[in-house]
């Protein structure tokens, strides 16, 4: 009896051994098999160690009292310290409220120009109308943030501006000074960024639109709805997931207004709006070399960044669309 | 666009006067946005060709007044931006190439689904699209790898688009495996059949790419500003920024500078042109490609 129980262990043993060692065998002949493609990946799997995986584990600077000449395991831990005096500056609580309402103006503004655009794009009929039109509105967004910075205080300019010129003519007022009022710089930037994004963003949209059942159009047509009711009932409801997805996407980069962007437009006269956390990292942490302390607000950006995806993808999900995953 | 056009000419049949408003109000509207869009452009190529009375005196809205390429002229003499032209041209140019290298090899075997660990792989290098180390580390990262003062920062700071990267691996997913196959069969290993096989069929998907990798590169001006300060290496975008932040603050402030500032105008404007240009000249070529390849990713993420 024992023996044969013990054979039976043994036996049992001895499978799941076969079958341990047939999966490691299967395991290693795929790899084998394809062993060109894993050579293939090994500058990318280096680029993403060094470049984004490295600079994750520098983020522990933000813990710590960096030294360039103690290097990143040489300085000393400190502890909350960098986030408690980042909550306690009042400097911060500003470039983190214009950073905020700057987001959010442009999540207003911005996020649905594009929408808007592709919709009435795709409502125009002649072929070459549309065409001409498109290749027009795309260009702003090959041109760079510099340039069309320049470009922007260049017409809107009090002296040679011709925005200004135009307005002292037809209204006679005084030339506005828009660059430097702080009343002034948040709309330039906000329509600056619809300028330069407006036109591409309606690609997406475009492709969306494209991929809708031309019957669902044909039978309210028949049913007697009118261009603008299709739009509203059949175009927008058909796109909510495209929308939903470049929501989510959008939510990644919530904290981040580009910098070149800001940069671009920013002048000392309207820092009290326009100093945001990206050009306070820059000022504060390189050119003044408080590494750690800005270190810890990258890191808080990061954070809130990341919770919002999840977050604006948990609402999406919940409201019956798809989601990113 | 094709299907998008069938449901409204079901309209055209009988439109109604409803139907037509519309159109009159949506053609307009498009009309103007459209100009409000180009206006800009349009104005500053005008400005760069115009003579400093005629800017100073608000003449030049949409044609230059008195042409003359004077401000070309100066810059041209001047040859900071030239240089400068030329050190883009080679940041953009290795640049973009070693970016598509290592495009190409991260999407190609990301797009086999029978490769073991691909899941992995694809989760860590999604996880980078929303979480970062930041600005600082990654300052930090170049300065101790010695490369500061070097394209070699530039070029491998942003070696490779995450985004870029999915959607060429979306794209090489949707190829059809037959002929893959039947080359694996003819006895070529993976890297062949990517170069021999792949590539030439996916051209469309690598063009664009490609031109979004020389765009960014162009216009990059951030991390050159961060990791580049000699001054011989500097490219068009950091050349442009100085020569603007020169003229930023007598732009800005009022107009009793006026006279002194007119000339300025016409040469900024022109070095604006002058950087912009090149760029805006490979557009139109690659636009056909593009469009197509970004619905691609689009229609697939």
């Amino acid at each position: 009896m024992n023996t044969n129980t013990n054979s039976t262990v043994f036996l049992k043993d001895k499978k799941s051994y076969n079958k341990k060692k047939s999966y490691i065998r299967r395991l290693w002949g795929d790899v084998a098999r394809d062993r060109y493609l894993y050579a293939m990946l090994i500058p990318v799997v280096a680029y993403y160690a060094i470049f984004k995986y490295a600079p994750m584990y520098g983020v522990t600077i933000a813990f710590k009292n960096f030294r360039f000449a103690d290097g990143i395991l040489g300085s000393s831990w400190v502890g909350f310290a960098n986030f408690q005096r980042m909550l306690r500056s009042s400097e911060f609580l500003l470039i983190l409220k214009n950073n905020l309402l700057l987001n959010l103006y442009t999540l207003v503004f911005q996020f649905p120009a594009p929408i808007i655009l592709a919709i009435l794009l795709n409502e125009i009929r002649n072929k070459y109308f549309k065409k001409t039109t498109q290749s027009l509105l795309y260009i702003p967004h090959f041109i760079s943030w510099v340039a069309l910075g320049s470009i922007i205080m260049g017409i809107l300019s009090p002296s040679t501006g011709s925005i200004n010129f135009l307005l002292v003519k037809l209204f006679k007022i005084e030339p506005i000074y828009f660059m430097t009022s702080t009343f002034w710089w948040p709309i330039v930037f906000v329509l600056s960024s619809i300028w330069k994004s407006a036109g591409w963003g309606t690609i997406i949209y475009l492709a969306a639109i494209t991929g809708i059942n031309p019957e669902l159009y044909e039978a309210a047509h028949i049913d007697g709805a009118g261009r603008f009711k299709c739009i509203l009932n059949i175009t927008i409801p058909c796109i909510r997931g495209t929308i939903a997805v470049l929501l989510i996407l959008n939510m990644g980069h919530f904290l981040e207004l580009g910098f070149e962007h800001i940069y671009s437009l920013q002048n000392a006269s309207v820092r009290s709006v326009a100093d945001v956390i990206a050009t306070y990292v820059y000022r504060v942490g390189l050119q003044g070399m408080q590494y750690s302390y800005t270190s810890a607000i990258g890191l808080f950006q990061s954070l809130v960044g990341l919770i919002l995806v999840l977050l604006t993808n948990f609402i999406v999900k919940k409201m019956g669309e798809g989601g990113i995953w | 666009m094709v299907k998008g056009a069938k449901p409204i000419m079901a309209f055209k049949k009988n439109a109604t006067i409803g139907s037509k408003m519309f159109d009159i109000f949506n053609y307009l509207l498009i009309t103007l946005i459209t100009l409000a869009t180009v206006f800009p452009l349009i104005n500053f190529l005008s400005l760069s060709l115009s003579s400093s009375r005629a800017i100073s005196s608000g003449e030049v809205f949409i044609l230059p007044v008195e042409v003359n390429f004077g401000a070309y002229i100066n810059l041209i003499k001047d040859g900071t931006l030239v240089k400068a032209l030329k050190n883009s041209v080679v940041v953009a140019g290795c640049g973009t190439a070693l970016n598509m290298v290592a495009t190409i090899l991260g999407a190609y075997p990301l797009s086999k689904k029978r490769l073991r660990g691909r899941g992995i792989l694809l989760g860590l290098i999604t996880f980078t699209m929303m979480f970062g180390g930041g600005l600082i580390p990654t300052f930090i990262l170049i300065k101790q790898l010695n490369l500061i003062d070097s394209y070699w920062s530039l070029w491998l700071l942003g070696l490779i688009s995450t985004y870029n990267m999915l959607v060429l691996k979306s794209f090489f997913e949707q190829l059809p495996p037959d002929l893959e196959e039947s080359a694996a069969i003819d006895g070529f290993n993976d890297f062949s059949i990517l170069v021999r096989i792949i590539l030439p069929i996916s051209m469309p998907a690598i063009a664009t790419i490609t031109l979004f990798y020389l765009v960014s590169h162009w216009n990059s001006y951030f991390n050159v500003m961060m990791y580049i300060s000699d001054s011989n290496k500097q490219t068009v975008m950091t050349r442009l920024m100085q020569m603007i932040d020169k003229l930023k603050t007598s732009l800005l402030d009022s107009s009793e500078l006026q006279i002194e500032m007119a000339a300025p105008e016409s040469v900024k404007a022109a070095a604006v042109v002058f950087s912009t240009l090149p760029i805006l000249c490979v557009y139109p070529f690659l636009q056909r490609y593009f469009v197509k390849g970004v619905m691609i990713g689009a229609i697939k993420s």
